[in-house]
């Protein structure tokens, strides 16, 4: 059930990316909603489940974001392993922590596309594209973030105002 | 040794899934120019729930540019609310009338076998340049058919599926284009940088001047001869090096693409 969450959120992020969001930004730049998911997910997800799920929405977001198949898998599962090996010394509820994850997902992101590209592919100067894209990347995907995160903060809000036994109460583990 | 691999085992665990992951995504590069079964899935899948977005998109682009026009209009009453929305239904099938007119104007310019398309989806990243059109191989849109509208060369279809198509746009890193300086004739090579194009091998001695129009050279056998592709934007000579750098503004505005042209393979 938590998988379905997980693919509808992802196929939500990428009808935002793909048709909804982009008039709202020129030049072909947008937040990375699917990135976010990512470290969400690897905030909350064991390394083999979230794994696996993660590989699969790379190779996905592959379809729909550039031409090389399988270069998402790669670059999201490792953004995925990397939070995840931080996950359990942190504290998820702290903005300025969600931030730096963000920030460093983003930068390792990039990093590894170029990486990707530029040893394996034959394409020229494609680390310029990225480098010419990557202040507004960062600053989008830290908006975004904040906004998600208060928004989620204020759901939670409303959640525990709402008489008990209204919602099915959460297994605490 | 034991007590080594139980402290690392989940280090050197992730290590070679990522190791996997590379080699995976290194093999599936030597591909043969096919869409992929997991790109086709994803395309087949998605391409409808794309396609009402983007007609929902477009509907509600038209009716909010009309009837809030730069935002002074907010206080109109309900009645005249709806004859602007019904106003701006109508402007939009007008301006739908008028690209499509212009498409149709390029078809009868360049007499060849043609499906029109409409864009319905832009790439999910901002590093790479490409579009999802509404058109696959069940209307004969084939991997590497050239994509142009009314102003030039727009691209090549990269993936289809039986109702959808990927674009790779020539603004995109990884797209090239043999090009030729249409005024002095002078070869060379359109590589897409983001937004513009960089043309390569254009040698120093050779006379490029801002404005010059580029057109496809057909050579290679990719895009059909003859296609614009854009106008020289900015021209660098070193004085020493063998190439100068020239910079081109394509004819095609990418932000505002909503129909276009796959040029369909000539029956012999």
């Amino acid at each position: 059930m938590q998988i379905l969450g997980y693919l509808l959120l992802a196929g939500l992020a990428l009808v935002l990316q793909t048709v909804l969001l982009p008039p709202f930004f020129p030049g072909g730049i947008k937040p990375d909603l699917v990135l976010l998911l990512t470290i969400w997910i690897g905030l909350r997800e064991s390394p083999w489940r979230g794994g696996l799920l993660v590989y699969g929405l790379g190779w996905v977001y592959d379809a729909y974001a550039g031409t090389f198949p399988g270069l998402h898998g790669f670059v999201l599962l490792t953004v995925f392993l990397t939070v995840c090996g931080m996950a359990t010394r942190l504290n998820t509820e702290s903005l300025p922590l969600i931030w730096c994850l963000v920030g460093g997902g983003t930068l390792l992101q990039a990093a590894l596309t170029v990486f990707a590209i530029e040893f394996f592919a034959e394409t020229s100067r494609f680390w310029a594209v990225v480098l010419n894209c990557l202040p507004a990347q960062m600053l989008l995907n830290l908006l975004f973030a904040y906004l998600l995160h208060n928004s989620g903060r204020r759901c939670r809000q409303l959640a525990d105002q709402l008489p008990p036994g209204l919602l099915p109460r959460r297994h605490e583990s | 040794m034991w007590e080594w691999w139980k402290k690392n085992r989940s280090l050197l665990f992730g290590l070679a899934l990522i190791l996997a992951a590379l080699l995976t995504y290194s093999l599936g590069l030597k591909d043969d120019g096919r869409t992929g079964w997991v790109e086709g899935l994803a395309l087949r899948t998605g391409g409808p729930v794309l396609g009402v977005a983007a007609g929902a998109r477009y509907s509600v682009a038209g009716i909010w540019d009309a009837v809030i026009p730069g935002g002074s209009s907010l206080d109109l009453d309900a009645e005249s609310r709806r004859l602007r929305a019904e106003m701006a239904g109508i402007e939009e099938l007008k301006r739908e009338n008028d690209r499509l007119r212009r498409l149709l104007g390029f078809v009868e310019e360049h007499p060849r076998r043609s499906v029109a398309a409409r864009v319905i989806a832009e790439d999910a990243s901002s590093w790479f340049r490409t579009i999802e059109i509404d058109r696959g191989y069940e209307d004969g849109v084939t991997e590497g058919l050239s994509v142009v509208d009314a102003a030039g060369l727009v691209g090549r279809v990269v993936r289809s599926t039986a109702h959808a198509a990927q674009v790779l746009l020539i603004t995109d890193a990884s797209s090239a284009v043999a090009v030729l300086v249409q005024d002095e004739r002078i070869r060379g090579v359109c590589r897409g940088q983001g937004g513009t194009l960089a043309l390569d091998f254009a040698l120093v001695q050779d006379a490029i001047q801002v404005g010059d129009g580029v057109i496809t050279s057909g050579l290679g056998g990719v895009f059909p001869k003859g296609l614009v592709v854009g106008y020289v934007r900015s021209v660098h000579r070193e004085q020493f090096g063998l190439f100068q750098t020239v910079e081109v503004e394509p004819a095609v505005d990418f932000a505002h693409l909503e129909e276009v042209l796959v040029l369909l393979k000539e029956t012999p």
